[in-house]
């Protein structure tokens, strides 16, 4: 069996080939921002010669994609219209009201107004009641009259968002029927079906967004499946969602907004794998880029998933892998601020002109002039054989440590300790906000510059093991590779506990359960090879924001379980709980799951070996002042081998920083493990 | 590194720390909230202070909240200090002793170390009801405070962690809610629990005494920095008056707001002298309320983007004549205050912008509608639901104002109508941008909103707030003013009828209301607004040909094709026939200054 997942990033794309469950060969090529599609084509063309395949050997393809997202940040969607409850129509362009910046006068619209302008949002006499009963019934008329319009103003999508329509889907329903009737190359997105919850803000945004991001995703994965097909793979394509499960190409094309976040959960899943195949269930993944730093929670063996986060300012109400982004990255540049403090990022030098040591035009300190600095890279080799200029950095930073008159080096080491104090506080707001104790997690850095940070990260967050795999650069390719295919249902049930039957609670599920197993169908999955898992949105009567309670014990009363368990979450985000209050079930969900096959880690070759001298040392910066440090080549590292801080382990896609008194070990399948001490 | 040291790297370690927490204490008070206002309005706000009362670290939320909780922080810093433990939580709501009006419940809980306390982790929401002589406790007609509802001075809610039983008694009894109550109570215990527990480790990290040096580093750089800001603007004294429609009895006059602001080095003088007595009815502001004004105002023109602390304040010195609507005396009634703040705001950015030409875009708004109806649903139960909305941003130096955005000491949230008809038996009819609002300029203002709501069951008291009924936001260099605010109501079959700002109604089924908040004022000469952008505005239905034609100068033929020379000759008679802009401010009825 021939697999090649290939993640497709702003900056590289990377292939991973498998060959009968093990990495054959994986590797890494620029991106082709201006089509996508070529970077696909020469990175899956050099990986098969590179094992001596044939494009018609691949069995299954599967990649993930940032397509959606540059296309929603770009603002490069269709031309959409809207139609909405008379009244209504300009909700997207009011949203809540509320400014993201205090104190600022210079005000900046806060909604995604560019979605569909007032001349494309449309206003459809018709309106139900809050139980869904029909209180005007859908003017077909005005329906008819806005198509022609938005035709003519030459929208190639439609977006409906009645008002309780997750109550009653029927008019939005019908609308979609007369516009395909009318013009069935519009694609038609409606609220019902792409986001049945209250508040009708959010909800337009979501339906808005998916039908925006229509032509986009739509065009690409039509090209990206023809231009396989002409290079020869008859394979089976899967695309990632955002959810962090694979579906196919086909299923993507009805909903483009689960592809959000394909990229980001792409890597999610990679280090997920990786995590619990080296025996760590609980882990915070921490991707640091040139520009930004994705961090989310692994708990359970499982990605946290979210219903509700923000992209690009914007509320998105949809199932995705819960990774947040802060502008933290090796290209974030060092500043000074109005009242004299050293400040790190969100600004970035990114990879053009880059840090001022990659001697492309650079003069910004960066966090990677930072860390030439302080000895923790070694300015011959670095991310695949440029050549860093310590005497740029130095002249750099110098000059940012002129400016709050400390010294070059206790400058460098104030922007590492910046920047990693920036990750220390999300890492915590997000484990901390979820109800997690961050100490209880496993640290897992990657991306070129996350294991350069990682440790001292770890020392900061009283973790106590620092993970790192083998290969951190691909982990997103890869982790298509061992995604799960997914599928999630939700319907809204809206009733307290005390008046749920539980005839009436397995209907709703089995109703949804139906859905799903169609959709697993056209993936192609058998019914028997099929988990599926359900879940309740609960919260207390009177509360509007909800916790998310797994049902799936078999035993007892499921009702009962379900509310003794949300009572004990709410205590744990909250510091209380209220077991004399009412509770209430919001939504229901459903998540079809299918695992793909077991993947091997080949054993060691040489498990025997003796264990690996250092390469060289280097003076590198620790506990206030500069030691000399050993530096190990990763691949002559031996399994068991113990290494103790202060060293350094070069790789070619990144460095490891073992900090004084840390303790790594590689384990057996190949990954790294570091002990961090705490008094 | 010895305790005693400041380096700035820590500093700014610390800093984002500290945000962190207050951004948390926030997310958790909105997230396990009862009522509608605090859960979709977010009318909340969580922050922290050092052992002295300073601010040191905010969450985004209300600057009128945050603004307020410095005031309560330091009364019960007199009050309570040394008679502190751990696990006790702070309460008051009074505006004569540390509070604001009296539906916003300070709780305040100290962070113990080593003995005494190192900081103070504080939150304020405001309650969907306190008591007093009408539901929602907003009463606009109120001429004390005893009418407003129940005075909480400042007490202990617990005291070493044993939930003070007596208090909470008192308070369920004389609240129209109380399980509500009850619950948005515990939201901001929930918000208290998560900053105390995040300050006490952080504290643990670093030792009290070290804790204590920064905050005193990081107060005195804000200090500098808003010096240096001060010392930036051309010194001399600036004065600027601005209105409110009324005080909510007297609908005829309007009420004065004046302010002298002095710019001398680095220090600002601001004298309150000129503006109107206190007011019979409640619209005046309370000492909390007022600081929280003048802080927003200057921290907006000196360091908008950089950290926000105590430090900030310091250069500021106030005059304000007793007895008056910025300086009331016991008992006057205050609870109306809200839109006070935001024509104190007005003011001092009116007198501001002369001295800072360029910095300051043209008048907001200048109102928030607040709208609470009180009635009983199906099965009988009391239910009360607030509702928002606000108008439009003023025209920028670079850029046209927002559309309905919140400005200045406000930043709540609008109830979705899905909410409010889910649970309450009202409906949301229309909710909609109001064409033509937006005052002219070459940057105009932002577009107001239209809100109409219909009831659908019984009998319902209405508390209606707003105001710019009677005097519009003002435009700026040339710029148009928005036009007046309108509230109507609808009874049965009849037609809308106009009622003033501020009142409270009783509606039944059928009736309806219909509110408009009007657009932010335009900034620069509309005749100079490029007449594609006009053009654009009208193929968007926010402006109409008329108004293109009558405002901008802009000639559109029918196929909204911009008629060049015709709009040559508009444009040079509406300048002819205007002559000259020599004013800075254009405030309508009111005439040009």
């Amino acid at each position: 069996m021939i697999e090649i997942g290939v993640d497709i990033g702003g900056t590289f794309t990377d292939v991973v080939l498998m060959r009968d469950n093990r990495i054959a060969h994986y590797t890494k090529v620029p991106s082709t921002p201006s089509n996508l599609i070529e970077g696909v084509r020469n990175g899956v063309t050099r990986a098969l010669a590179a094992v001596d395949l044939k494009p018609s050997d691949v069995d299954r393809f599967v990649y993930g994609s940032t397509v959606a997202i540059n296309a929603l940040i770009q603002q490069k969607g269709a031309v959409t219209g809207l139609l909405t409850t008379e009244g209504f129509e300009d909700v997207l362009e009011i949203g809540r009201h509320k400014r993201s910046h205090l104190y600022n006068l210079f005000l900046e619209p806060e909604t995604p107004v560019f979605l569909a302008p007032r001349r494309r949002r449309f206003a459809i006499p018709e309106r139900l009641a809050a139980d869904g009963s029909v209180l005007a019934p859908l003017d077909e008329k005005a329906v008819r009259t806005a198509v022609e319009a938005l035709s003519g103003q030459g929208a190639t999508a439609i977006a409906v968002c009645y008002l309780f329509s997750f109550r009653n889907p029927l008019h939005e329903q019908r609308t979609r029927d007369i516009v395909r009737e009318m013009r069935p190359d519009i694609h038609v997105s409606i609220s019902s079906e792409v986001d049945p919850a209250f508040r009708e803000y959010e909800r337009t945004v979501m339906t808005s967004l998916d039908a925006y991001l229509q032509g986009a995703v739509g065009d690409y994965v039509a090209r990206q499946r023809d231009d396989l097909a002409q290079i020869g793979i008859e394979a089976k394509l899967q695309v990632m969602q955002s959810r962090g499960g694979i579906t196919s190409p086909e299923a993507v094309m009805t909903r483009p907004v689960s592809l959000l976040l394909s990229g980001l959960a792409a890597g999610v899943i990679g280090s997920k794998h990786v995590a619990v195949e080296s025996g760590q269930h609980n882990v915070i993944s921490l991707d640091m880029g040139g520009t930004s730093c994705d961090i989310a929670l692994i708990r359970d063996g499982a990605p946290i998933v979210t219903n509700q986060t923000r992209v690009a300012r914007f509320p998105l109400r949809m199932q995705m892998v819960d990774v947040n982004t802060i502008g933290a990255g090796g290209g974030s540049i060092a500043w000074v601020d109005t009242a004299g403090s050293l400040r790190v990022g969100p600004q970035s030098a990114g990879a053009e002109p880059g840090p001022a040591c990659y001697r492309r035009g650079g003069t910004d300190a960066t966090v990677t002039d930072a860390s030439l600095v302080l000895g923790y890279l070694n300015p011959g080799t670095f991310a695949g054989g440029i050549s860093l200029d310590l005497d740029a950095a130095k002249a750099a930073i110098k000059r940012v440590a002129d400016r709050i008159g400390l010294d070059l080096i206790t400058t460098a080491a104030g922007i590492h300790r910046i920047v990693n104090a920036r990750m220390n506080d999300e890492v915590r707001r997000v484990s901390v906000q979820r109800g997690f104790d961050p100490r209880q997690f496993t640290l897992l850095p990657l991306g070129g510059a996350g294991p350069i940070h990682g440790c001292a990260l770890a020392q900061d967050l009283n973790i106590a093991r620092v993970l790192i795999p083998d290969t951190p650069g691909v982990l997103s390719a890869f982790g298509l590779l061992v995604a799960n295919i997914e599928h999630d249902q939700m319907a809204t049930l809206a009733r307290r506990a005390d008046h749920v039957d539980l005839a009436g609670l397995q209907e709703a599920f089995r109703r949804l359960e139906r859905r799903g197993q169609a959709k697993m169908a056209a993936d192609g999955v058998a019914p028997g090879d099929v988990e599926i898992r359900r879940q309740a949105d609960m919260r207390y009567v009177g509360q509007s924001y909800e916790l998310t309670i797994d049902m799936d014990k078999k035993t007892g009363d499921p009702i009962a379980a379900a509310v003794a368990s949300f009572h004990s979450r709410h205590d744990t985000m909250y510091g209380h709980s209220n077991t004399a209050g009412s509770v209430e079930f919001v939504n229901l969900r459903t998540i079809h799951v299918h695992r793909p096959d077991e993947r091997e880690n080949p054993p060691m070759k040489s498990a025997s070996a003796a264990a690996a001298k250092p390469v060289a040392h280097r003076e590198s910066y620790f506990d206030g002042g500069f030691v000399k440090t050993p530096v190990y080549d990763r691949k002559q590292l031996s399994v068991g081998q113990e290494i103790e801080g202060p060293a350094i382990v070069e790789q070619a896609d990144t460095t490891l920083i073992i900090n004084p008194k840390q303790r790594a070990r590689l384990h057996e399948d190949r990954s790294i493990l570091v002990d961090i001490p705490h008094a | 590194m010895h305790n005693d040291a400041v380096d700035p790297i820590t500093l700014e370690v610390l800093r984002n720390r500290l945000e962190a927490i207050a951004q948390e204490m926030q997310d958790a008070l909105v997230r396990s909230a009862y009522s509608n206002i605090i859960k979709e309005g977010h009318d909340c706000s969580a922050a922290l202070f050092d052992s002295g009362g300073e601010v040191i670290a905010q969450a985004t939320a209300l600057p009128a909240q945050l603004g307020v909780l410095p005031t309560a922080v330091k009364r019960m810093v007199a009050i309570f200090e040394g008679k502190l433990s751990d696990g006790d939580v702070l309460a008051v709501n009074d505006p004569y002793d540390g509070g604001t009006h009296l539906p916003d419940i300070c709780l305040i809980a100290p962070i113990v170390k080593d003995g005494a306390v190192a900081a103070y982790a504080a939150c304020i929401a405001h309650h969907q009801d306190i008591g007093g002589k009408t539901p929602g406790s907003l009463p606009t007609d109120s001429t004390d405070i005893f009418q407003e509802g129940l005075r909480i001075p400042p007490i202990k809610l617990y005291d070493k962690g044993a939930r003070n039983e007596t208090a909470f008694a008192f308070i369920a009894r004389n609240v129209r809610l109380p399980k509500i109550t009850a619950g948005d109570l515990g939201a901001q215990l929930a918000s208290l629990h998560v900053g105390r527990t995040r300050l006490a480790s952080l504290l643990d990290e670093h030792g009290a005494q070290s804790f204590r040096a920064y905050m005193v580093e990081l107060l005195d750089r804000a200090e500098r920095v808003t010096r240096q800001f001060i010392a930036m603007i051309k010194p001399g004294e600036y004065s600027f008056e601005d209105y409110l429609d009324d005080d909510g009895i007297d609908r005829q006059t309007l009420v004065r707001i004046r302010a002298t602001v002095s710019v001398k080095g680095s220090d600002l003088n601001i004298d309150f002298t000129g503006s109107s007595p206190q007011l019979n009815g409640p619209l005046n502001a309370d000492r909390a309320a007022l600081m929280s004004a003048v802080f927003f105002a200057v921290k907006s023109v000196t360091d908008p983007m950089g950290p926000t602390n105590g430090g900030s304040f310091r250069p500021i010195k106030l005059i304000l004549p007793e007895a008056s609507v910025v300086n009331p005396k016991a008992p006057a009634p205050v609870n109306a205050r809200t839109h006070t703040m935001k024509r104190i705001v007005d003011t001092l950015l009116g007198a501001m912008v002369q001295a800072m030409p360029g910095r300051v875009p043209a008048a907001p708004c200048g109102s928030v509608r607040v709208a609470i109806f009180s009635g009983l649903d199906d099965s009988g139960e009391p239910y009360m639901c607030s509702d928002f909305s606000t108008g439009g941003t003023g025209g920028q130096p670079q850029r046209d104002g927002v559309d309905s955005l919140e400005t200045d000491i406000a930043n709540t949230m609008n109830m979705p109508a899905e909410s409010l008809e889910l649970n309450y038996p009202i409906r949301v009819v229309s909710y909609r941008l109001w064409e033509d609002s937006a005052g002219a300029g070459r940057q105009r203002g932002g577009f107001g909103v239209e809100r109409e709501i219909e009831i659908l069951r019984g009998q319902v008291t209405m508390t209606l707030r707003e105001d710019r009924h009677r005097t519009q936001p003002w435009g700026l260099y040339g710029g148009r003013p928005a036009p007046l605010a309108i509230a109507e109501i609808k009874r049965g079959a009849g037609g809308y009828e106009k009622i003033p700002s501020k009142g409270v109604y009783r509606l039944t089924a059928g009736d309806r209301v219909r509110c408009r908040v009007s657009g932010g004022a335009g900034y620069g000469d509309p005749l100079e607004r490029d007449s594609v952008n006009v053009r654009e505005d009208v193929i968007d239905r926010k402006v109409s040909v008329e108004a293109a034609r009558e405002s901008y100068g802009v000639i559109l033929r029918p196929d909204l094709a911009i008629d060049i020379a015709a709009t040559d000759v508009q444009r040079a008679k509406l300048g002819e026939a205007r002559g000259k802009i020599s004013w800075t401010f254009d405030r309508g009825e009111l005439g040009v200054q």
